[in-house]
C-alpha cells in the first residue's frame, strides 16, 4: 500500500518536473498574445471584407526591415471620404485633429538579438499569412506563430536547397546565379 | 615565396630579436613592437592578463554577495517567466515619402571636425545621423575620412553640450541675449570702441560675406582669425616670396620625390585625408612609387611611412632646408648660399638633393614648421626646382588655414589695455590653447561684453559674459571652400537637439540684417555668387538642389593666372636660420628641446570630450587616454628614465610633469609632447586627461613657435601607468608582417601567389553563392586609424576607459599593429591593420563548447552573441588575438561613464547591430550587416550583387584605399585579382587556418645614401 503512495509520489514528482521544464522552455514564447489596442482596428473589415491589400497600408514591408504600422495619414486617405462613423473612427480623427500619434501595442516581438527583415521575405514571395496567420479574418490581431528560432528554421530549411554545381543549376533551369534562398547561416539573422 | 611558412614555430615564445624569418634566402628584419619587447621578449600574458578579481573596484566577493547574487538570479529567472513588458509602436502621424522606418537615408554635408572641411555623406537612420562617410563625389577628398571626422558624429550626442544660451552662467532666452548684445554693440558704436570677432579659420564663403557686412555696419569692427596650431609662417612666407599671403594647394600625387620637414601631412597637417589619398596612389609599387624623405624630431605617422627618415632636432630643421637649398642652388647655378655647415651627415643631404634635382618639377618639399625664414627658404628651394605650378599650386590656393598669430597677439595686448569693448568668439578656446592664457583671460576680464559661441562651458566660454551655443555641424546649414573654386555645402541631418542657434543667425540678427534666417541668406549668397560662376545649369533651383544632393560644386577658376616669380629675400632668411641654429648648437649636448605636436586622435584638443578619440590608440605610440613625454631610448638610458617615470620638464618658469614614453626613432635631444590634452573644462570624458603643453609654445618673430629650447629634465621619482595597447596581443615572434623591396619585386615580377594548398585534415567546406574575403595592402596603409573609429561607429563597439585598457580589455574590432625593425635609434616601421581573419579552418570554432562561433556558408566566421556563454576558449585559441570579451556591461553602466551610459550618447548606436551584453565574446563580423543589406538592396532592384556593392566600414573610411572587400568566388572582383598579386600572403598561413583575409607585403624602397 505504502509502495503505491511512493510510486504515485514519484510519478507525481516526475509530472511536476516535466511540466515545470516544459513551462520553462516556453518562457518568452507569446503565441496567442492578443493585446487590446488603443483603437479597436478590425483587420477583418479592411483586409478581409474590403480586400485592401496588406501592402497598401504596410507599404514599408517592401523596402524596410520593419513592415511599419501605417501613419494615421494613410488611414485618412480613405476615412476623409468615407461617411461611416463609429466610436473607433472618431478616436482616429481625434488623434489626427489633435496631432497626437497613436500608441499602438506591438503584437509580434522578436528578441533584440535577432535581425529580421520584412522586405527580404516579402520580395522573396513569402505570404504575410505564413507568419502572421489569417489576419484578414481577425478582428483583434493575435500572435499565431510561436516566433521561435526552430519555427523560423523550419521554413528556412524547406527553402534552403542550394543547387551548387553548374550542372545542377542547368538541370533546374536556373540562371547563372542563384535566386535568393533562405539562409541557414547564424549570421543571416544574428549580428 | 615557397619558404615563407617555414618560420620556426617551435621557438614560439622567444624574443623577437632572436627570430629571423627567411624570405627567399635573404634575412628578413626581425620585428618588435616596443623597446621592452626588443630587450625582454614578448609580453607574456597569464590566463587573466588584466588580473582577477573582475570587479572594477577591486573588492573581494563575500559570502553575502554570493547569496545576494543567488537570490537575484532566482528572482530574475522567476520574473523572466512572466509576460514580457508591453511594447508600443508609435508610427508617424503624417507619413513622409522620405522617411521609412528602418531605411537609412544619406545626405551630403561638410565636415567641421577641423578646418580641412572634407566632404561627407552622412547616414541618417530614423531621423538620427549615426555614421559619417566620405563623399566619393568630392574631387579633393574622395570617399575617405580621418579618425576625427568619423568621430564627430558622437560629438553631436555629447552630454556636455549646452541646452540653452547662458548669461553670466545662468540659462536664459535668446531674446534676452539679443537684447543685451545689441545694447552692448550700440554702446560700442556710440563710444567708437572696438568690436572684435575672434574665430578659427573661416572656410565658409557665406560667413566671410556676413563678416564683410559687419565691417560695413560697424566701422570699428575687426575680425581676427586664430588657430591653435598655426600656419601663419607659411602664409607670411608666401607673401614675402610671391606677394600672396596664402597656403598653397599641394599635389602629392604629382611628385616623384617628396621631402617633408616636420610636416605630418598623412596624420594632421593641413588636409591629411586629401594628402593620404594622393600619397597612397603615388606610392603604388606596381607603378613607379614616389620617394619620400622625412626630416623630423619626433616619430610621426608621416615619418613612419617614409623611405628615409632622418631625426633632426627642431632647432636644426632650418639648417636642413638651408643645406638642401645650398646644394640645389649650386646645381641650378643660382647665387651661392652662405655657410658650409650641415646639420647632419652630408652624404644623406647630397643624396636627397640629387634626387630632388633629378626630378625637378616633379618634386615637393613641404614643412610644417611655423617659422617664416624656413618657409621662405623652402619657397626658394621649390622655386629653384621649378615645382610651383606643378606640385604646388599657388594660384588656386588652399583656404583651409587662415589664422594669424600676430593679429592674435595684438588683440590680446589690446584687450589687456582695455581697448576691446565687445568680443565675440567662435570656434576658439584661447584660455586653453593660447601660449599665454593668463594674459588672454586678463584681457577678457576687461571687455565690456564677451560672447562665446561655444557649444559647452569650456575654459574660455565659462569666463565670457554670454554663451550663445552654436549648432553642431550636423544640425546646421553652411558652406565651405576648402580649396579655391571647390565649394561644398552643409545641410542639417537632424533638427537641433537643444535650444541652440546658428552662429551665422546670431551674427545676422545683431547687425539687424533684414534676412536673419541663415538658410535664406545662404541660398541668396549662393545665387549671387557661386551660381553665377558656373555655366552648366541655368536655373538656380536646379543648381541648388543638385548642389545639395551631391554636396560638392566645382566651378571654373576665375582666370588662369601665370605662375608668380619668386622674389623673396632668401639670403636674409638663411642668415637668420644659421644665426639662430648656431646659438642652439653651442650647448646642444646639455640641454634638450621640447617639441609640441598634434596627434592623430586628439589634434588641437577641441574634441577632447569624444571618448572614441580618447580611446583611439595613437598610430605610433599606441597610447590611449593620455599624452606623455616621448624620449629617445638612448637618452632615456643615459638619464636613467624608464617607461612611465614621471619627469619634470622645465624651461624658465614653465614647468610640466608628465610620464616618459620611450619612443624608438625619437631625436636624442628632443622631447616630444602632444598638444590637445589636459583640458580642464570640456566634459566628463575629457576633463583632466593628460597634460596641457600649449604653455611651451611661444611667439618668435611674429610666428608662434611650437618648440622650446633649453629644457631641463628631472626625474620626480613617481611613475604613471600609460594605457598603451602596443604590447597587447603579442603574436610571440611569429612571422606576422612580411616585407619585400622594390628590387626584389622587379626581379620576381611574375605572379606566384596562388592561394595556399597545404594539406588539411578538415573536409573542404562547400561554399554558398559567395565567398567573402578581404585584401589589405600594407604598402598603402599609413596607419592613420580612421578605420578603427569607423568600425567603432558602425559596430557599436563600446569605450572601456584607461583602467580597462591597462588590463588588456580594449574592445576595438580592428586594431592597427605597428611593428618596428632595425636599430632602436632609427627604426623602420610598418602598420598592419589586424582584425578577425575569418579563417576557413578557424581555431576558435573547434574549442567553442556551445557552437557559438561557426563559419557561414559564405566564409564568414560568425559570432552568435545569444549563444555565447563566455568561456573565452575561442579567444585563447585564436592565433591572431582578435577576439574581444565583454568583461562588463558597458551599456547603461555608471562605472563606464562614456557615451553608452547616457541616453543621449546611445542615440549614435547603429540599430542594425546588436549591442552586446556582459559575458559574451565579440569580434569583427566583416560588417555582415552591410553584406545582408547589400543583398537586400540588390533583391529590391531585381539585380545581382556587383563587385563594390559592399564596402565594409573600415574599407569605406580608408583615405588611402588600403582595404578591399569582395567576393572571392567572382574571379573578376577586385579582391580576387589581388589574390594573384605577387606581394600577397596570409598571416600565419602555416598554421593551416586558411584565412579569408590576405595581406599585400610592405614594399621597401630604401634610398641609397652612402
Amino acid at each position: 500500500m505504502r509502495l503505491h503512495w511512493v510510486f504515485a509520489g514519484i510519478v507525481g514528482m516526475g509530472f511536476a518536473v516535466g511540466t515545470g521544464a516544459w513551462q520553462l522552455s516556453r518562457i518568452g514564447i507569446h503565441q496567442g498574445y492578443t493585446p487590446k489596442q488603443p483603437i479597436a482596428f478590425p483587420h477583418k473589415v479592411h483586409a478581409g471584407d474590403n480586400k485592401i491589400p496588406c501592402l497598401y497600408c504596410h507599404y514599408a514591408a517592401r523596402t524596410s526591415r520593419h513592415a511599419g504600422i501605417p501613419p494615421a495619414s494613410v488611414c485618412m486617405n480613405c476615412h476623409t471620404i468615407l461617411e461611416k462613423q463609429t466610436v473607433e473612427i472618431e478616436k482616429l480623427k481625434e488623434a489626427v485633429d489633435q496631432q497626437r500619434p497613436i500608441r499602438w501595442v506591438k503584437v509580434h516581438n522578436l528578441p533584440d538579438f535577432v535581425y529580421f527583415n520584412h522586405s527580404q521575405h516579402v520580395l522573396s514571395g513569402v505570404a504575410c499569412q505564413r507568419c502572421h496567420g489569417a489576419v484578414e479574418t481577425m478582428n483583434t490581431v493575435s500572435q499565431v506563430a510561436p516566433l521561435t528560432m526552430g519555427w523560423c528554421l523550419q521554413c528556412h530549411r524547406e527553402h534552403a536547397k542550394l543547387p551548387v554545381g553548374d550542372f545542377q543549376r542547368a538541370a533546374l533551369g536556373l540562371k547563372e546565379k542563384q535566386k535568393p534562398v533562405a539562409g541557414l547561416d547564424c549570421a543571416s539573422c544574428h549580428y | 615565396m615557397s619558404d615563407l611558412g617555414k618560420g620556426d614555430q617551435s621557438r614560439g615564445c622567444k624574443s623577437a630579436k632572436d627570430q629571423l624569418v627567411q624570405i627567399n634566402g635573404a634575412a628578413a628584419p626581425s620585428y618588435w613592437k616596443s623597446p621592452e619587447e626588443l630587450h625582454n621578449g614578448a609580453r607574456r600574458t597569464a590566463e587573466f592578463p588584466g588580473g582577477l578579481p573582475s570587479s572594477p573596484t577591486g573588492e573581494e566577493t563575500t559570502r553575502r554577495d554570493f547569496l545576494a547574487a543567488m537570490g537575484f538570479t532566482v528572482a530574475a529567472a522567476g520574473l523572466a517567466g512572466c509576460r514580457a513588458p508591453v511594447q508600443n509602436a508609435i508610427p508617424l502621424l503624417v507619413g513622409s515619402d522620405e522617411i521609412i522606418p528602418g531605411v537609412a537615408n544619406w545626405y551630403a554635408t561638410t565636415c567641421r571636425g577641423c578646418a580641412s572641411s572634407c566632404s561627407l555623406l552622412v547616414k541618417q537612420r530614423d531621423g538620427r545621423p549615426i555614421k559619417i562617410e566620405g563623399n566619393a563625389e568630392s574631387a579633393l577628398f574622395g570617399g575617405g575620412t580621418c579618425a576625427t571626422g568619423q568621430a564627430t558624429v558622437l560629438s553631436l550626442y555629447d552630454d556636455a553640450r549646452l541646452r540653452a544660451p547662458l548669461w553670466q552662467g545662468q540659462p536664459t532666452t535668446w531674446q534676452e541675449i539679443d537684447k543685451r548684445v545689441l545694447a552692448s554693440l550700440r554702446e560700442a558704436q556710440e563710444t567708437k570702441s572696438e568690436i572684435v570677432l575672434l574665430s578659427g579659420s573661416v572656410v565658409s564663403p557665406s560667413v566671410q560675406s556676413i563678416i564683410a557686412e559687419w565691417r560695413n555696419s560697424h566701422p570699428h569692427f575687426r575680425h581676427v582669425e586664430y588657430d591653435p596650431v598655426s600656419f601663419t609662417a607659411l602664409r607670411a612666407a608666401n607673401e614675402l616670396s610671391f606677394g600672396r599671403p596664402v597656403v598653397p594647394h599641394y599635389a602629392f600625387d604629382k611628385a616623384r620625390v617628396i621631402v617633408g620637414l616636420e610636416a605630418d601631412f598623412l596624420g594632421t597637417w593641413l588636409s591629411p585625408v586629401e594628402f593620404a589619398r594622393q600619397y597612397a596612389a603615388n606610392r603604388n609599387p606596381e607603378k613607379a612609387p614616389a620617394l619620400h624623405i622625412q626630416f623630423e624630431s619626433g616619430m610621426s605617422v608621416t615619418g613612419s611611412n617614409a623611405d628615409l627618415r632622418v631625426a633632426v632636432p627642431p632647432s636644426q630643421l632650418g639648417l636642413v632646408a638651408v643645406a638642401l637649398l645650398r646644394r640645389i642652388a649650386h646645381k641650378a647655378g643660382i647665387a651661392p648660399v652662405a655657410g658650409t655647415q650641415d646639420p647632419l651627415d652630408a652624404r644623406k643631404l647630397d643624396a636627397v638633393a640629387d634626387e630632388l634635382w633629378k626630378y625637378r618639377g616633379e618634386s615637393l618639399v613641404v614643412s610644417g614648421v611655423n617659422d617664416r625664414s624656413i618657409q621662405v627658404v623652402l619657397n626658394a628651394l621649390n622655386a629653384a626646382l621649378g615645382n610651383f605650378g606643378k606640385t604646388i599650386d599657388i594660384n588656386k590656393p588652399s583656404l583651409q588655414r587662415s589664422g594669424n598669430d600676430n593679429a592674435m597677439a595684438e588683440l590680446v595686448a589690446k584687450m589687456q589695455r582695455g581697448d576691446v569693448h565687445t568680443l565675440l568668439m567662435h570656434g576658439v578656446n584661447p584660455a586653453y590653447d593660447y601660449s599665454e592664457p593668463d594674459k588672454f583671460l586678463d584681457g577678457l576680464g576687461k571687455t565690456a561684453l564677451a560672447v562665446s559661441f561655444s557649444d559647452r562651458r569650456d575654459e574660455t566660454s565659462s569666463r565670457a559674459h554670454a554663451i550663445c551655443p552654436d549648432h553642431h555641424f550636423l544640425e546646421a546649414w553652411g558652406d565651405a571652400e576648402p580649396v579655391d573654386s571647390h565649394f561644398s555645402l552643409l545641410q542639417p541631418l537632424i533638427a537641433p537637439l537643444f535650444e541652440t542657434r546658428a552662429m551665422q543667425e546670431s551674427l545676422l540678427r545683431w547687425i539687424g540684417h533684414p534676412e536673419a534666417d541663415y538658410y535664406k541668406y545662404l541660398r541668396e549668397f549662393w545665387r549671387t555668387n557661386i551660381f553665377q560662376r558656373q555655366k552648366e545649369i541655368h536655373d538656380f533651383e536646379t543648381f541648388w538642389e543638385r548642389s545639395l544632393q551631391s554636396g560638392v560644386v566645382t566651378v571654373p577658376p576665375p582666370a588662369a593666372a601665370s605662375i608668380p616669380k619668386f622674389q623673396g629675400d632668401w639670403k636674409a632668411a638663411v642668415d637668420r636660420i644659421q644665426k639662430e641654429a648656431g646659438e642652439t648648437r653651442a650647448d646642444a649636448d646639455k640641454s634638450f628641446e621640447l617639441h609640441c605636436y598634434e596627434t592623430v586622435p586628439m589634434r588641437d584638443g577641441r574634441h577632447a570630450n569624444n571618448p572614441w578619440l580618447q580611446e583611439l590608440p595613437d598610430p605610433i605610440t599606441k597610447v590611449t587616454w593620455s599624452n606623455y613625454a616621448s624620449i629617445a631610448p638612448q637618452t632615456a638610458k643615459k638619464l636613467g628614465v624608464n617607461q612611465g617615470d614621471v619627469i619634470r620638464l622645465t624651461a624658465g618658469t614653465r614647468k610640466l610633469e608628465l610620464p616618459a614614453f620611450i619612443q624608438p626613432g625619437q631625436e636624442s635631444h628632443t622631447i616630444s609632447v602632444a598638444l590637445g590634452y589636459g583640458r580642464q573644462q570640456v566634459g566628463r570624458a575629457g576633463n583632466n586627461v593628460g597634460w596641457n603643453a600649449y604653455a611651451f609654445t611661444s611667439m618668435e618673430q611674429g610666428d608662434r613657435r611650437y618648440f622650446t629650447k633649453n629644457i631641463v629634465i628631472e626625474k620626480t621619482g613617481r611613475t604613471e601607468k600609460l594605457g598603451s595597447t602596443q604590447t597587447h596581443f603579442s603574436m610571440e615572434g611569429r612571422p606576422i608582417v612580411l616585407e619585400t623591396s622594390m628590387a626584389e619585386l622587379r626581379r620576381n615580377a611574375e605572379p606566384g601567389n596562388e592561394p595556399a594548398t597545404q594539406p588539411s585534415l578538415w573536409a573542404e567546406r562547400l561554399h554558398g553563392e559567395h565567398a567573402w574575403g578581404m585584401a589589405i595592402d600594407m604598402n598603402a596603409c599609413t596607419g592613420c586609424s580612421a578605420c578603427v573609429v569607423a568600425c567603432q561607429a558602425e559596430n557599436n563597439v563600446p569605450v572601456v576607459g584607461k583602467d580597462q585598457i591597462e588590463r588588456i580589455r580594449i574592445m576595438h574590432w580592428i586594431r592597427i599593429d605597428r611593428y618596428y625593425s632595425g636599430e632602436e635609434e632609427d627604426p623602420v616601421s610598418v602598420h598592419q591593420p589586424m582584425m578577425c581573419q575569418h579563417c576557413q579552418n578557424a581555431p576558435c570554432e573547434t574549442v567553442c563548447p556551445v557552437l557559438a562561433t561557426t563559419t557561414s556558408s559564405e566564409g564568414l566566421n560568425q559570432q552568435v552573441y545569444n549563444r555565447c556563454i563566455g568561456t573565452r576558449y575561442c579567444a585563447n585559441n585564436c592565433p591572431y588575438k582578435v577576439r574581444r570579451f565583454n568583461w562588463y556591461n558597458y551599456t547603461e553602466n555608471p562605472k563606464f561613464d562614456f557615451n553608452m551610459e547616457s541616453p543621449l550618447g546611445r542615440m549614435v548606436l547603429n540599430p542594425d547591430v546588436a549591442v552586446r551584453s556582459r559575458g559574451v565574446m565579440e569580434k569583427c563580423s566583416l560588417c555582415v550587416q552591410r553584406v545582408q543589406l547589400a543583398k537586400n538592396v540588390a533583391l529590391q532592384g531585381k539585380r545581382e550583387l556587383a563587385d563594390g556593392d559592399i564596402q565594409t566600414a573600415c574599407q569605406q573610411a580608408c583615405p588611402s584605399q588600403a582595404i578591399v572587400f569582395g567576393d572571392l568566388k567572382d574571379p573578376n572582383s577586385r579582391v580576387s585579382k589581388m589574390q594573384h598579386n605577387q606581394r600577397r600572403y596570409q598571416v600565419l598561413d602555416e598554421l593551416g587556418t586558411r584565412p579569408n583575409i590576405s595581406y599585400l607585403k610592405k614594399v621597401r624602397n630604401p634610398m641609397e645614401t652612402a
